[in-house]
């Protein structure tokens, strides 16, 4: 259980970093703005394939945060425990 | 065989690392009173869970490699100082990233001739600046025909120089002499009855930090410590039941006697 918590926990840190930057890059006008990280996303003409990759990216790292870390936090558990009251129901 | 006289080399072969299925040294069987206090809820968890610690602690200085020392610990060299070294440079790896990939804008100057709308103190002193804000409580007193002893805001300084007396006075009140909060749960109540208050005073200071009436975030700054503290107090009493003494006075067998 705790090995499972700590993966869940590093994906939910380290992704949730990734996205940070990212959303810090292209999703933050100002940092004395009001909205910060997520403003609606603004690429310059001058926007290089990189760039497009970043947005690409930062949605990416948001949802592999998520459900990276209800996969180990919720899925994982749920399926084990279902697996032993099934095995037990069995045996 | 019952519950209550496991077979000890079963339990040796199979160590359970979930707490349950553990007993306690035969010098230390709880009679039946105890025993039943400890079935259920809260108190059972602090009981599994000291008594695995036990456990634990017994089985490695059963090991044969083990060195029987006062204080249970790791040598600082290489152990504490790698870890520390491991601690510190994660520490510093992350401001150079941060600061590398987020460098903050530099804002514009600030513009003397004007006031800005909210002013408050550094975060850190807010409970201070609460504590100038206490106008309410300051009493009218009949005596002098409805009139207040003081302005509030000396009133307001005072409370400051009560609060840090109140501070100020607390480790002479208590020595300190326990190692964890259960052993001591008044004083661990007004641990955590203070730091609510400074937290709650905080909130107020800048009265409109919450959409809320104002009387009844004045009056809440009071009452949430309280309750805080009682609620503290009432869940630490019941963990009491569960907690072993003599395990924890092992460990720090080299505390200088009170």
């Amino acid at each position: 259980m705790a090995d499972e918590f700590i993966k869940g926990l590093s994906i939910f840190t380290g992704a949730g970093l990734a996205w940070m930057v990212l959303a810090g890059w292209y999703r933050t006008p100002s940092f004395e703005s009001e909205q910060q990280l997520v403003a609606p996303v603004e690429l310059a003409d001058s926007a290089t394939m990189f760039d497009s990759l970043g947005v690409l990216l930062m949605d990416v790292f948001f949802w592999f945060a998520i459900l990276g870390a209800l996969t180990f936090w919720v899925l994982v558990p749920a399926v084990r425990r279902a697996g032993e009251a099934l095995n037990e129901r069995v045996g | 065989m019952t519950d209550d006289t496991p077979n000890r080399e079963t339990d040796a072969e199979k160590a359970r690392a979930d707490g349950s299925g553990i007993v306690a040294p035969d010098d230390e069987t709880p009679t039946w009173r105890e025993r039943k206090t400890r079935t259920q809820g809260l108190s059972q968890l602090t009981y599994e869970y000291f008594e695995r610690a036990r456990r634990e602690d017994q089985d490695l200085r059963q090991e044969s490699d083990y060195v029987e020392r006062d204080v249970l610990a790791f040598p600082t060299w290489p152990h504490e100082v790698i870890r520390n070294l491991a601690v510190a440079s994660f520490f510093v790896g992350m401001l150079i990233f941060l600061s590398a990939t987020l460098p903050p804008h530099i804002g514009d100057p600030a513009n003397p001739s004007s006031t800005p709308a909210i002013i408050l103190p550094d975060w850190y002193l807010y409970w201070s600046f609460g504590l100038l804000k206490l106008g309410p409580l300051n009493p009218e007193l009949s005596i002098l025909g409805g009139q207040k002893l003081m302005a509030d805001r000396t009133y307001g300084v005072l409370a400051n120089l009560v609060v840090v007396g109140f501070v100020a006075i607390v480790p002479f009140l208590n020595k300190g002499s326990a190692r964890r909060p259960v052993e001591q749960p008044f004083w661990a109540a007004v641990g955590v009855g203070g730091v609510l208050f400074a937290f709650t005073i905080s909130v107020y200071s800048a009265k409109n930090l919450i959409p809320m009436n104002l009387h009844l975030l004045f009056d809440l700054t009071f009452l949430v410590p309280i309750v805080g503290g009682f609620v503290t107090w009432a869940v630490l009493k019941t963990m009491r039941e569960g907690y072993m003494y003599d395990l924890n006075r092992r460990y720090y067998r080299l505390r200088p006697p009170k």
